[in-house]
């Protein structure tokens, strides 16, 4: 079918065998629950909430509930043509592979660039949320609130993310696991606490003691109650990347006990307790704390960063550490599982020869993409180190730059779906829906998604304000990686041009499979 | 040796050359097939990373490559890719696949020259494979496929159950046509008190008896011998007797071990540590002999 890294096994050869009917089975051993776990566990909803509420509070004030729930739409319908394209050509590489395979390599070799600078952004921001909330969790233990302050001097700050970095550098180079008793342990306690969070939240306001008391109203659940088009797009952006990482769990086919069955039961499941947690709180701490710009107002930009850090003390009291302790392990988890996208992308790339070979190289020992891993850390670390200095507000930043970034490649995926599948569309009513429609309204939300963001975040305000030369960060972010990524690409073109020939990676289009029925 | 076979676990390290160039020397000598095992983990034990098939469709093919790689100077050795829980679980599991007599592992891992230095695998391998383990030092890659099996020692204790010890170290020498050498340590790394010189009577009368018996399991043309070690302690005593390159010290579990199961013994550990050719770690008690 391919030549891709994984796909058809290579001419028989005598003498190297692959075992398959051997004890050391890798079919079938994930069962459902072990997929919602990993599925929860890289979503990380107590890290994700924290870091994204605030920045769609500030872009569609009251109606986040209603942008919740519109957010998940444009992600379903992407994750149904990623697990179309997923299960016709498994490769490491995905979106590069796939975009290759569908508009060439040079669109390929973007959506790839697209991919790995979401994930290392990503990354950062993880780094920088665990960094804040280590700072905290010390302060609430030692009853020191000095102490949480230490995460604003800068220098400090930077020194001890990127110690953070290096250890889920190491633990992603050597490929350490944690056990299932503790990762199930550690996903049921950040959904216990985040319950608690919610609950404690809604009693304080009943009680009286809330910070600005908002009785829960039904416009909030009403996406139409968003003042303008560019927040509706500034806030589905964002929603985006708080579902980002949903999609893992359908691609899971071959590992898992019935692939027929398990993936997409356990997909369902996850996203219900994932879309149900977020509502729970964001509504919660909208009844809380309101929408206004006080002291710990969801619309104040000091707090919006981060908003689980400033909340939880005054919510939870002496509990509050809780909170702090399950964000820390939430972004640890996600940490490592983030860390494989990166990796394997650029591994795979390097694999068709769309970058230096030495990308390809798999790690002997620990059998992980060893180079690409420390090469996604340090860029990681700098990006972090860079933003951090130079903006106001790192974390809203890049968690804006991010939701682009994914609108970016997921779109391209969702065109590469459509487009690779073309012959296809009308073999059957399943392929009408899942190859054309679900993946053309998805890539389409997505691209206008895209360009809005882009277009609004030129203007010096947008974010959290922060500005280079009279142009909005968030804008300069996202040009500047593009652009960098156009340049290496030519570079590589230039460097060695096997792969933009297209002679590793061809463009495909599967043939229809109904007129090979009709004439044999 | 149990088996007839050899499964070697190979990575594509220093250490996995090592252990494949000891693999291919017993092999050899024994003139038994050789079957290079690369491990990958398994989805199994995996709880925290999404999996993907690509990904692992793509490491497979990358260690069959390296396998190609590593087998090429080798011909009869054949290169096999599995997957289990951890690596001592799959090497154990394709030596009951190719009814293997002794699992090989390297143990250089950033150890110095011709010195041992357990990782996780062989530290587990050691501690409960059910067959001989084999453990190459750093450098054993090095060795002169040519000088064969120069010679087979197997270090003796007084205590009981070293019979399965002998019988595979006479039949490793009756196979291989190397000479055998008894070591015995009894004299050494007693308390002050004790005469020194006493211990090490007993020891060499103790080893001479051993051989007298080890003498009739051996054909007439095999060269036997016995020699008892002495030195302030274990790894000073290993340290001075010679060592041939490319020779094998064999020595037996400890007391502690699960029935028919390899249990590395303190004495042993220490012989280990000083021991500058590759040691092969005999089960006490065999399928036979239980």
């Amino acid at each position: 079918m391919t030549s891709s890294p994984g796909g058809a096994s290579p001419a028989p050869d005598s003498a190297v065998t692959t075992g398959i009917s051997n004890k050391g089975l890798r079919v079938g051993s994930i069962g459902m629950i072990g997929a919602v776990v990993i599925g929860i566990s890289t979503i990380a909803p107590a890290y994700t909430l924290t870091g994204a509420l605030g920045p769609t509070v500030s872009a569609v004030g009251f109606q986040v509930p209603a942008i919740i729930l519109v957010g998940f739409i444009p992600m379903l319908l992407v994750a149904l043509g990623y697990r179309e394209l997923n299960s016709r050509m498994p490769d490491a590489g995905t979106s590069f592979t796939w975009a290759a395979r569908a508009f060439g390599p040079w669109v390929g070799w973007m959506a790839g660039w697209g991919l790995i600078a979401a994930t290392v952004i990503v990354l950062s921001n993880l780094a920088g949320i665990a960094v804040d909330f280590l700072f905290l969790l010390i302060a609430q233990i030692t009853g020191n609130a000095e102490i949480a302050e230490l995460t604003r001097v800068v220098p400090i700050n930077v020194a001890v993310c990127l110690l953070f970095m290096l250890l889920a550098t190491v633990v992603s180079y050597r490929d350490l696991q944690t056990t299932q008793r503790l990762q199930y342990g550690l996903v049921g306690f950040q959904i216990l606490v985040l319950l608690v969070f919610a609950g404690a939240a809604v009693v304080e306001m009943l009680n009286g003691n809330a910070f600005d008391a908002s009785p829960v109203e039904l416009s909030w659940f009403n996406p139409f109650e968003v003042p303008s088009f560019s927040a509706f797009a500034a806030g589905l952006s964002l929603s985006i990347f708080i579902f980002w990482g949903w999609d893992v769990i359908l691609t899971m086919n071959e590992e898992t006990k019935d692939p027929d069955k398990t993936p997409g039961r356990a997909a369902t499941v996850t996203v219900f307790l994932i879309v149900a947690l977020y509502l729970l709180i964001a509504v919660a701490l909208l009844m809380f704390a309101g929408n206004g710009t006080g002291e710990l107002g969801l619309g104040n930009e000091d707090i919006q960063e981060n908003v689980f850090f400033h909340l939880s003390g005054p919510i939870l009291g002496p509990l509050a550490f809780l909170v702090s302790l399950a964000v820390l392990t939430s972004s640890a988890s996600s940490l490592q599982a983030t860390f494989v996208g990166p990796a394997r992308t650029l591994l795979a790339m390097a694999h068709y020869d769309a970058l230096p070979r030495k990308f390809a190289k798999v790690s002997p020992r620990f059998f992980t993409p060893g180079y690409a891993t420390i090469v996604s850390a340090i860029v990681a670390s700098a990006f972090y180190a860079v933003m951090r200095v130079l903006s106001e507000n790192v974390l809203t930043d890049t968690i804006t730059a991010l939701g682009a970034m994914i609108c970016f490649y997921y779109g391209i995926t969702a065109f590469a779906c459509v487009w690779y599948f073309r012959k296809q569309w009308f073999d059957s009513a399943r392929n009408v829906f899942l190859t054309l429609l679900a993946p053309l309204i998805g890539g389409l939300i997505l691209a206008v998604l895209f360009v809005t963001t882009l277009i609004d975040s030129a203007s010096p305000d947008y974010g959290s304000g922060s500005e280079i030369g009279g142009v909005g960060l968030v804008f300069v972010i996202t040009v500047v990686i593009i652009v960098v990524g156009l340049v290496l690409m030519i570079a590589q073109r230039i460097a060695s041009p096997g792969f933009f020939r297209g002679e590793t990676l061809g463009r495909d289009a599967p043939a229809s499979a109904r007129r090979r029925r009709l004439t044999p | 040796m149990s088996g007839d076979r050899v499964v070697v676990g190979y990575t594509a390290t220093d250490a996995g050359a090592d252990a494949l160039a000891l693999g291919a020397r017993l092999g050899a000598a024994l003139g038994a097939p050789v079957h290079a095992v690369v491990v990958l983990p398994s989805a199994e034990n995996n709880v925290s990373i999404p999996t993907d098939a690509g990904y692992e469709r793509l490491v497979q093919d990358t260690a069959r490559g390296w396998l190609r790689e590593a087998v090429a100077p080798y011909p009869g050795i054949h290169g096999h890719v599995r997957s289990a829980h951890a690596v001592s679980d799959g090497l154990v599991a394709a030596a009951e696949e190719f009814g293997a007599g002794v699992i090989v592992v390297g143990t250089g891992g950033g150890a110095p020259r011709g010195r041992h230095r357990l990782g996780t695998t062989a530290e587990e391998l050691v501690h409960s494979a059910p067959v001989p383990v084999a453990l190459a030092p750093e450098g054993a890659r090095e060795v002169d496929p040519s000088v064969g099996l120069p010679r087979v020692t197997a270090a003796i204790g007084t205590r009981p159950g070293a019979d399965v010890l002998l019988d595979t170290a006479a039949s490793l020498s009756r196979r291989s046509q190397a000479p055998l050498r008894l070591l015995s340590l009894a004299g050494v790394d007693l308390p002050g008190r004790v005469d020194a010189s006493l211990t090490r009577l007993t020891g060499q009368a103790h080893a001479q008896s051993v051989l007298d018996a080890v003498r009739t399991a051996l054909p007439a043309e095999i060269e036997a011998e016995a020699v008892v070690g002495a030195g302030s302690d274990i790894e000073d005593a290993v340290s001075r007797i010679d060592w041939h390159p490319g020779e094998v010290a064999l020595v037996g579990s400890s007391r502690l071990a699960q029935p028919r199961r390899l249990f590395l013994g303190s004495t042993a550990g220490r012989i280990l540590r000083a021991l500058p050719v590759p040691m092969i770690v005999v089960p006490r008690t065999s399928e036979a002999s239980s």
